[in-house]
């Protein structure tokens, strides 16, 4: 006898490739025409990670550049209704409490802005007079467009700052020569306007006078409506549990804490619902890609069959043939899958540049969307691939 | 002796009967007995509708048959699961088609190579024999080319080129020059002499009569039987053949 094991049909696993790549190398436009679907799918999906990535990446950014730190205290809702009123000193006994780099409060004026003393009372503009202590900027991050703001000096004297918004409605555009606005029965000069501040909104709408000058023109008992807390870093939860407590023995939950970088990051989380519909859509498009590579190739298996029956008479067994087609439908993916990563990478790029944001694309999504093009090619490839293998080889090599 | 001439059984095919379910079943083949020994060049002939069809599929294990069985160089074929077959097919039986059967999108070598493909051989190996059989067959001028580069003569001497690539038992054409013209069938019954001079053993499947009769032996079938199994040209062959056809040994 001779030994059966030479007699065996053997295919070398580098030829389970080139034989695989074969029938694409053969009919360019239809591969490049269904790599494109799986492309589609994986770009999606790769562009929409990446874009959110770089949002992410951006956010983040944002809230380091902003000092993530910052706390709001105002007054809470009492049990039984009344109005609470945090003490006068409540800045002062918060920095008490020990990591703390500022601690600064505004408090509402009872008075109204107007561009001059002719405009009628009733309109405010909706414009709010605070007075503040002289280090609030320092604790919300806030910068002054031009001038200066209120130090000890001008806080003694009729001098105002505006916030952005309210600078427009008085239409105060230049501090040369220095405007005066008109604060219920008296002018005040402005000297200073402020840039927007992202982390409290409400200045923005304000006209910030010292406190001094508060209680002698308009007898302001200065409580304060908020108290602006940057802590030291590392500290934030233990100073957040304490304050209430330390500025409101008797009641402190009737004390609201917030941290206005929250706000910031709850936009991120809205995103992230945005981001799954996305995603869903970008697999949907994959899952057609992947029918359309199923399709294309029960038309291929049917258009060679005589080459099957040829690679059987050759020698081919039938798991040579199903291996040759399930390694073309995943390499035919693969390819639409390298084509989609490159796109969406460059897709995100190019949000990223006009965003003008940080650019990333995290290592996972090309991984990943390799991976699934590789699978899903596979899975497509199954069902041709097993009905080329149950061809008969000779009803295969004859045509009709 | 005879034995100088005639080589070993390398096919034989014992009582073979083949049926294809239906109502009536088909019988294909109704008993076939045939021994094709080591350098023989032999014609199967018959009408359509005579077997040659599933014939060559018994001969060239594409089909395993009802009943009876099919020896290649000793082995029984009907023993053989799919992996074992496929390999016998690759490595004892050359297959020439009608429709020559290339492969598109690759070169001429390629082709011819693929015939080595399942053989387990390395790639540089497969190609310098495939230039070399391309060489043999006359198309060592056309080694850069492609198939569908090629007139339909010089298609078939790629495929023929093919199934002689890794030296089988033997080759098995089935109508190799049904889709060729007169003068370029010629060429190609006298690439066949010429192949068989240098000791390949080859069967020719045909409709054709005029082409049988000019091959040393010719198998006619009728009705999935064999009518007639003649030597016409080699007194000696013709007297060892007809003795010993469809009785198997010597």
């Amino acid at each position: 006898m001779r030994s059966a094991r030479s007699d065996l049909s053997r295919l070398r696993s580098s030829d389970v490739f080139r034989v695989g790549g074969l029938g694409l190398r053969a009919r360019k436009v239809r591969t490049l025409l269904t790599a494109l679907g799986i492309a589609i799918g994986i770009a999606a999906m790769v562009a929409v990670l990446g874009i959110t990535a770089s949002e992410d990446a951006q956010v983040q950014a944002e809230l380091d550049a902003l000092g993530p730190n910052l706390l709001e205290v105002f007054e809470g809702e009492s049990i039984t209704g009344e109005d609470i009123v945090l003490p006068v000193e409540s800045a002062a006994m918060i920095e008490r409490i020990g990591p703390i780099e500022v601690a600064a409060q505004v408090s509402v004026v009872d008075a109204t802005v107007r561009r001059t003393e002719f405009v009628p009372a009733a309109q405010t503009g909706g414009i709010v007079v605070l007075a503040t202590d002289l280090d609030v900027l320092d604790a919300v991050d806030g910068v002054v467009a031009t001038g200066t703001f209120l130090d000890a000096r001008s806080a003694e004297t009729p001098a105002v700052v505006l916030g952005s918004v309210a600078a427009e409605r008085l239409g105060v555009r230049s501090l040369d020569p220095t405007p005066i606005v008109y604060l219920t029965d008296t002018y005040f000069q402005v000297i200073g306007v402020l840039e927007s501040v992202r982390l409290a909104p409400g200045f923005d709408r304000a006209a910030f006078i010292g406190a001094p000058i508060a209680q002698t023109l308009f007898e302001a008992e200065l409580e304060p409506q908020t108290i602006y807390v940057d802590v030291v870093d590392g500290w934030l939860d233990d100073v957040r549990a304490l304050i209430a407590a330390t500025i409101r023995p008797e009641a402190p939950n009737e004390v609201t804490v917030t941290r206005p970088s929250d706000a910031i990051e709850a936009r991120d989380v809205t995103s992230d619902s945005f981001r799954s519909l996305l995603l869903g859509l970008g697999a949907v498009a994959l899952l057609v890609g992947g029918v359309g590579i199923a399709n294309v190739m029960v038309i291929s298996v049917l258009e060679r069959q005589g080459e099957i029956g040829v690679r059987r008479a050759l020698g081919a067994t039938r798991r040579h043939i199903r291996l040759q087609f399930v390694v073309e439908s995943a390499l035919l993916s693969l390819l639409g899958g390298v084509a989609g990563v490159g796109i969406g990478a460059a897709i995100t790029a190019a949000y990223a540049e006009r965003e003008d944001s940080v650019v990333s694309v995290p290592i996972e999504a090309l991984v990943l969307g390799v991976g699934a093009a590789l699978v899903i090619g596979g899975f497509a490839g199954l069902y041709p691939a097993a009905r080329a293998a149950r061809l008969d080889p000779a009803e295969a090599v004859r045509p009709g | 002796m005879i034995s100088d001439s005639l080589g070993e059984v390398v096919l034989a095919l014992r009582d073979v009967k083949k049926s294809y379910p239906g109502t009536p079943p088909i019988h294909a083949l109704a008993g076939v007995d045939l021994e094709i020994r080591s350098g023989e060049l032999v014609a199967v002939v018959g009408p359509s509708g005579s077997g040659k069809s599933t014939m060559l599929n018994m001969m060239g294990a594409l089909d395993r048959p009802t009943s009876g069985s099919v020896v290649v160089e000793g082995r029984d074929l009907s023993r053989l699961n799919d992996r074992r077959l496929s390999g016998l097919r690759g490595r004892k039986i050359g297959f020439v088609f009608q429709q020559f059967h290339l492969i598109d999108g690759i070169g001429n070598i390629e082709n011819v190579a693929t015939g080595r493909l399942y053989h387990g051989v390395s790639r540089r190996r497969r190609r310098s024999e495939a230039v070399e059989m391309l060489e043999r067959v006359g198309l060592g001028h056309r080694l850069q080319n492609r198939p569908n580069q090629l007139s339909g003569g010089e298609r078939q001497r790629v495929a023929i080129a093919r199934a002689l690539l890794g030296d089988p038992a033997i080759v098995l054409a089935d109508e190799p020059t049904g889709n060729l013209d007169s003068g370029t069938s010629e060429e190609i019954m006298t690439l066949l002499h010429d192949l068989n001079g240098q000791g390949a053993t080859i069967v020719v499947i045909t409709h054709d009569r005029e082409l049988a009769a000019s091959l040393p032996r010719t198998v006619s079938l009728l009705d999935g039987r064999i009518e007639n199994d003649s030597v016409l040209n080699d007194s000696v062959l013709n007297d060892s053949v007809l003795n010993d056809s469809g009785l198997g040994g010597r």
